[in-house]
């Protein structure tokens, strides 16, 4: 019995490659979900897709340059993804279009513009990393890159925090108290193009949205307090992670849809079982008696 | 009660989407006092109150407001708040210490306290921990005045705070609208129920074919004064 545990469990992190990519998983894990949580209760779910999209111009712009280097890719990804989503802020404000509706028309520029660039200067083959990352190629340098972005996420986010929840609930009510309300929702983009260029080279830029978006919809199944929402995605986020490496050791899978699926199972799951707007939930329909106090 | 006024306007004029709703608008609001805002539907009067919390700017003329911008307090009709986000009463209510502890400063004891002082003031101490959705109409409005003294506002203005709410609400939120105008706030209420009107305020101001009328609170019966608005009016 401890054998088996030990050869599926422990064995695996003998490999340094599988070490490198748990610890760079789990950072991740720890700072994706959180911003995810604030997306969903937004009603801006579909945006972290949007933004996965805007980033690849830039990061083929770094592979061009500067051949399969982690950093150039990252910072030209960082750059793009910044660039339109300031973009499609300006011209929401310009014309009065949504800004959902600007960021859709970016976002598809942007990825035919990425294709592009990565067809025009690599073979297919580069393009399927860009796309779908590969978990198990990160090296230290890459490592020391995802720890610091991730580490940044989550201290810039515990800054902001209560400037981003008053936002959420109430924007008047923030511009009425502080004069840079409007920094707020930027600085939240930011982080949110960080983390997506942080994500690119584990799971690639299309599945880097996994990991931020289905715990934090799995975990509204689960809880209805901001606390409870954030700790749940983030445990979540972190044994999808490493399980789905595991099962993508042990089943000779793709580690960076193995990831995904194991999500997308305990998204699954949560929607037949959960405690709050499942499908159990609906059966159950307990009443709590009147307190009287 | 002598206070310097805070609020006042000159020869306002102001516009919605290039068309003149107001004009030649003078007066001042007195500090310590409850000027009720009335006029009928389209009169202009939710336009006057943007441009109060300076939202909207004037074509000529201008709002001189002395109180400081956190110290501001605006519950518009229609609520930018968003009622599915998981927020408690309690929550909601402690925000209003911004001025005092903007995005980073943690809450002591001792403003918890006050928070809790206030929600039993207003009767929404039992509901403090319950999410901001599962409440009614009354009690969301009393924690949203709950936010606004915590804020320790010093000047209200509140657009139609009556409608669609209980009466024991209006009960326990005139008295303590009224104690915030005995503390030195300027208190701007938009109404239409003319019994609210006389509970509540010290002063009117009506709004009538984009000129404004200044008018004392017992001055204010006749119903032809909202031509429209007739339904509470016509009760007066």
């Amino acid at each position: 019995m401890l054998d088996l545990l030990n050869a599926w469990l422990v064995a695996p992190f003998d490999y340094g490659f599988m070490r490198r990519a748990v610890v760079g998983g789990l950072a991740l894990s720890l700072a994706a979900p959180p911003l995810g949580v604030f997306l969903v209760l937004r009603g801006m779910s579909l945006i972290g897709d949007a933004m996965a999209h805007a980033i690849l111009p830039g990061v083929a712009l770094g592979f061009l340059v500067a051949g399969f280097s982690l950093p150039m890719m990252s910072l030209g990804g960082v750059l793009f993804g910044l660039a339109v989503a300031l973009l499609a802020g300006a011209v929401s404000k310009m014309g009065g279009q949504r800004e959902d509706a600007a960021m859709a028309s970016f976002f598809i520029i942007s990825l035919a513009a990425g294709v592009m660039l990565i067809s025009l200067g690599g073979s297919s083959v580069d393009l399927t990393h860009v796309l779908f990352g590969s978990v198990l190629a990160i090296n230290s340098t890459a490592l020391v890159l995802i720890t610091t972005i991730s580490s940044a996420i989550v201290i810039t986010l515990a800054v902001i925090f209560r400037a981003l929840v008053v936002e959420c609930l109430d924007p008047l009510f923030l511009r009425g108290q502080s004069r840079r309300s409007g920094w707020v929702h930027s600085v939240f983009l930011g982080l949110l193009v960080l983390n997506l260029t942080a994500g690119f080279q584990t799971l690639g830029t299309l599945m880097a949205v996994g990991l931020m978006m289905l715990p934090a919809t799995t975990a509204r199944f689960w809880s209805k307090r901001l606390e409870g929402l954030m700790g749940i995605a983030v445990v979540l986020a972190m044994l999808s992670s490493t399980g789905g490496l595991l099962l993508s050791f042990h089943l000779d899978l793709p580690s960076g849809p193995s990831i995904i699926l194991l999500a997308g199972a305990g998204y699954f799951f949560s929607a037949v079982c959960g405690r709050y707007h499942s499908l159990a939930a609906r059966w159950r329909r307990k009443v709590t008696p009147l307190v009287h106090d | 009660m002598s206070h310097e006024a805070k609020l006042r306007l000159y020869n306002l004029h102001l516009a919605q989407a290039r068309r003149s709703v107001l004009e030649g608008l003078e007066g001042t609001f007195a500090s310590g006092a409850v000027t009720a805002l009335i006029g009928a539907n389209g009169a202009g009067k939710s336009t006057l109150v943007q441009a109060l919390m300076g939202e909207l700017r004037p074509l000529s003329g201008k709002v001189e407001c002395h109180v400081p911008k956190a110290r501001r307090a605006w519950l518009p009709q229609q609520l930018a708040l968003d009622l599915s986000f998981p927020m408690s009463v309690e929550e909601l209510v402690m925000t209003g210490s911004w001025p005092s502890h903007g995005a980073l400063k943690g809450y002591c004891a001792a403003h918890y306290r006050r928070g809790r002082e206030i929600m039993t003031r207003l009767g929404i101490s039992t509901v403090a921990h319950r999410p901001l959705g599962e409440l009614s109409g009354g009690q969301r409005q009393r924690a949203l005045i709950g936010r606004t003294l915590m804020q320790e506002a010093e000047l209200l203005l509140l657009d139609e705070p009556f409608a669609n709410v209980d009466s024991e609400t209006v009960d326990i939120l005139i008295p303590i609208i009224r104690q915030m105008a005995d503390d030195g706030a300027t208190i701007i209420v938009v109404l239409h129920d003319m019994d609210h009107l006389k509970r509540l305020a010290d002063a009117v101001l009506l709004l009538r074919d984009g000129c404004s009328h200044w008018l004392a609170p017992d001055g204010v019966v006749a119903p032809s004064h909202l031509s429209t608005g007739g339904r509470h009016a016509g009760l007066a």
